[in-house]
């Protein structure tokens, strides 16, 4: 069992490694995550629509589309000398390796899911809301599920002649539910709604979480398998 | 069963669907009574949710397949799977044709969010990633392999999109849509519901039967050929 | 057809380190290996020679558990392959011409990432013995894109061999080097002789894949079209037998 979690460890660790050396993918959804606030802001009309009315599904929709720039990009770096193959020519199991891949994207992606919060307050001048805690759980709950999906299907497009462009198509549908409650959570937290409001939807977030983690565990395999 | 064998079951039973169709759309138009609020359109109701039923009918088929294909490793479950998944689109593409005429011509919008309107259309966006997959690949083993896992987890997460989107909708109420439902429906309307429903079952089975058999039958000519160059 | 396992020495383990029958790889239409049977004891050097698409490299990545058989079965030490368990793994190591290295990484990260993703003890140790044998423990702190290509093989190799493996598999390990470090490399490789290690190696190169190999077969079509012991190859003879087997198989 020890070995198990030092291997997805040490895969966690490779992967923060040359994203701390390469600083590709942070680079990119670090500036994503500004500029859509910008944009966001320059594409809403003041007069008709409060920002803060808004502002919970923007963010989200920020972090789904964000998250797709990185999670699509998670097998570059085995691309590359076709390091993935030697990845599974160990004798890591492949359920190990893709909660490995999904954790390294997880750390990233919170990351970025908190720049995006940062970001959306500071141009819509918005309140942390009643319960911080609970804001950065459902953020972290989110970020959990879109992870697990979007590894293992950035593992399916990556090996399609399409590559990244049918990641949209597989992960959007799926993701339905965790925009659903993951917005509606923020949504009322930002709002100043009490925390027990929510708490049936962080629940469900993770849930959801987790049936994608398992499911990406589980099938992860036959993904990659030659 | 043999392939010519399941071959001629779907050939009875698409046909037997297709009279029923037949007269499915006679009692539709002809023997049920209408409906009062809505009047003539509101007979599209003996068509978009049969069409539903039967497109998430082939989705649980195609998902449970697509498993055991990846568990046992056997092409018939692909066959299964992949012939499923075709009727399901169809049938799905129906219903989300039939729903927005029906909701334009009864209320006036082409779209609600309706939790069935929605689910099925996310599902129909499962079955394009299903093909699209499938198709894109240069291995076709791995091609059908990635299709298997895409509806595998389309199945696995439906149950939440499902709650999701109900729940959304009971946040916000739109004019109450589509169907006259439950114990309240009058029996002819409920008879002709519950026809159309094994009509759209029987069909949908019977042209899932003729595309398993045409894939075993593809499938045969391939290993023939192979065996004459040989 | 199946390889005799005799050896020059005495064998001492009687179980042969890879057994392969009836080895098939299709790809939908395309039979990229139809029908090889190979059997090595420890110690033996296999060369495989073979034009391009002669499902040379296949072969390799089915006696490496790297791609599933469409037909046929591996056994490594005995132990028939069992994908769902990967602990046979560590009983085989793999160079393809893809380094499975990572660029950013230097030298000794990459070999400790892989150390640890096999749970080997004493690591460091290990890692500087590696790099050390394969002559870049100077470079132990560089990173892999700043290495020549000669050197990125080198430590490819050093990658191959650092949880010890049984059973080593070399894709065509010489592409790509200029004759000092295809020297270089053939030293390396020689120690792979020496610690009696079972080799199978895909090669172009005709002089560097005679010089260390015990047992030669060429590949062509997807099945073997001639194998032999090496004492029984001819090396000047041998580039126009090679012609003829190939061209035989038009």
């Amino acid at each position: 069992m020890s070995l198990y979690l030092r291997q997805i460890g040490v895969i966690v660790w490779k992967d923060l490694l040359l994203e701390l050396r390469t600083r590709e993918r942070v680079a990119a959804m670090g500036a994503f995550a500004v500029l859509a606030g910008v944009l966001f802001n320059f594409s809403t009309d003041r007069s008709l629509v409060r920002p803060q009315d808004m502002a919970a599904g923007l963010i989200w929709m920020t972090i789904v589309f964000d998250g797709l720039l990185g999670v699509g990009r998670t097998f570059h770096l085995e691309a590359e000398d076709g390091a993935l193959q030697g990845l599974l020519m160990s004798p890591a199991p492949k359920d190990a390796i893709f909660l490995g891949k999904a954790l390294s994207n997880f750390v990233l992606l919170y990351a970025v899911a908190l720049l995006v919060l940062a970001v959306f307050m500071l141009f819509f001048g918005l309140g942390i809301g009643s319960s911080p805690a609970a804001v950065l759980l459902s953020l972290g709950l989110g970020a959990l599920g879109f992870v697990a999906l979007g590894t293992l299907f950035a593992a399916v497009s990556s090996g399609t002649r399409m590559g990244e462009t049918v990641l949209p198509i597989l992960v959007f549908p799926l993701l339905v539910p965790m925009v659903i409650y993951g917005a509606g959570a923020t949504g009322r937290l930002l709002a100043g709604r009490p925390v027990a409001e929510v708490a049936g939807n962080l629940r469900m977030l993770g849930a959801f979480a987790l049936v994608a983690l398992a499911a990406g565990a589980a099938l992860f395999r036959f993904v990659v398998e030659d | 069963m043999s392939i010519i064998g399941i071959r001629r079951a779907g050939i009875f039973l698409a046909a037997l669907g297709l009279l029923g169709l037949g007269v499915v759309y006679w009692m539709s138009f002809f023997w049920v009574s209408t409906e009062a609020s809505q009047g003539i359109v509101q007979r599209i109701f003996y068509v978009h949710p049969p069409a539903a039923w039967t497109s998430f009918l082939a989705f649980g088929i195609a998902a449970l397949t697509s498993g055991m294909y990846l568990w046992l490793r056997d092409e018939r479950l692909d066959w299964a799977a992949s012939s499923a998944a075709e009727g399901g689109m169809v049938f799905a593409t129906i219903m989300l044709i039939t729903g927005p005429l029906w909701g334009k011509i009864a209320w006036g919008t082409y779209w609600t969010w309706e939790p069935r309107l929605t689910l099925t259309l996310l599902l129909w966006f499962v079955f394009v990633g299903y093909f699209m997959v499938r198709r894109s690949t240069d291995n076709p083993e791995q091609g059908k392999r990635f299709s298997a896992v895409v509806a595998i987890v389309g199945a696995l997460l439906i149950p939440f999109i499902h709650l999701s989107v109900v729940w959304f909708r009971s946040l916000h109420p739109e004019p109450v849509v589509i169907t006259p439902e439950g114990p309240s429906l009058p029996g002819d309307m409920l008879t002709t519901l519950l026809v159309s429903v094994g009509v759209f079952t029987v069909l949908f089975l019977g042209l899932f039967m003729l595309r398993y058999a045409l894939e075993g039958i593809r499938h045969e000519l391939q290993v023939r050929a192979r065996r004459a160059a040989a | 057809m199946i390889l005799a396992t005799e050896s020059p020495r005495p064998a001492a383990a009687t179980a042969a380190v890879v057994d392969a029958r009836g080895l098939v790889r299709e790809y939908g239409a395309v039979v990229a290996v139809d029908g090889i049977d190979l059997t090595l004891a420890e110690g033996e050097f296999l060369t495989v020679f073979g034009p391009n698409g002669a499902g040379k490299t296949s072969l390799l990545k089915m006696l490496g558990g790297a791609m599933r058989p469409t037909r046929g079965t591996v056994a490594i030490g005995g132990v028939p392959l069992d994908f769902s368990n990967g602990e046979w793994r560590r009983s085989v190591g793999m160079l393809s011409h893809q380094g499975f290295l990572y660029q950013r990484l230097t030298a000794e990260e990459n070999l400790r990432f892989y150390g640890r993703l096999f749970g080997l003890g004493d690591l460091e140790a290990r890692i500087r013995a590696r790099l050390e044998r394969v002559g870049l423990a100077d470079r132990a702190r560089h990173a892999v894109h700043q290495l020549s290509h000669g050197m990125k093989q080198r430590l490819a190799l050093a990658r191959a061999l650092l949880h010890d493996p049984q059973l080593v598999l070399l894709d065509e390990p010489y592409t790509g080097l200029d004759p000092a470090a295809a020297s270089v490399l053939r030293q390396v490789l020689q120690e792979l002789r020496s610690d009696r290690r079972t080799v199978v190696m895909v090669t172009h190169n005709l002089t560097e894949g005679l010089a260390l190999a015990t047992r030669v077969a060429i590949q062509v079509g997807g099945r073997l079209g001639w194998e032999g012991a090496r004492e029984d190859v001819e090396p000047d003879g041998f580039e126009r037998h090679y012609h003829e087997v190939v061209e035989g198989r038009a």
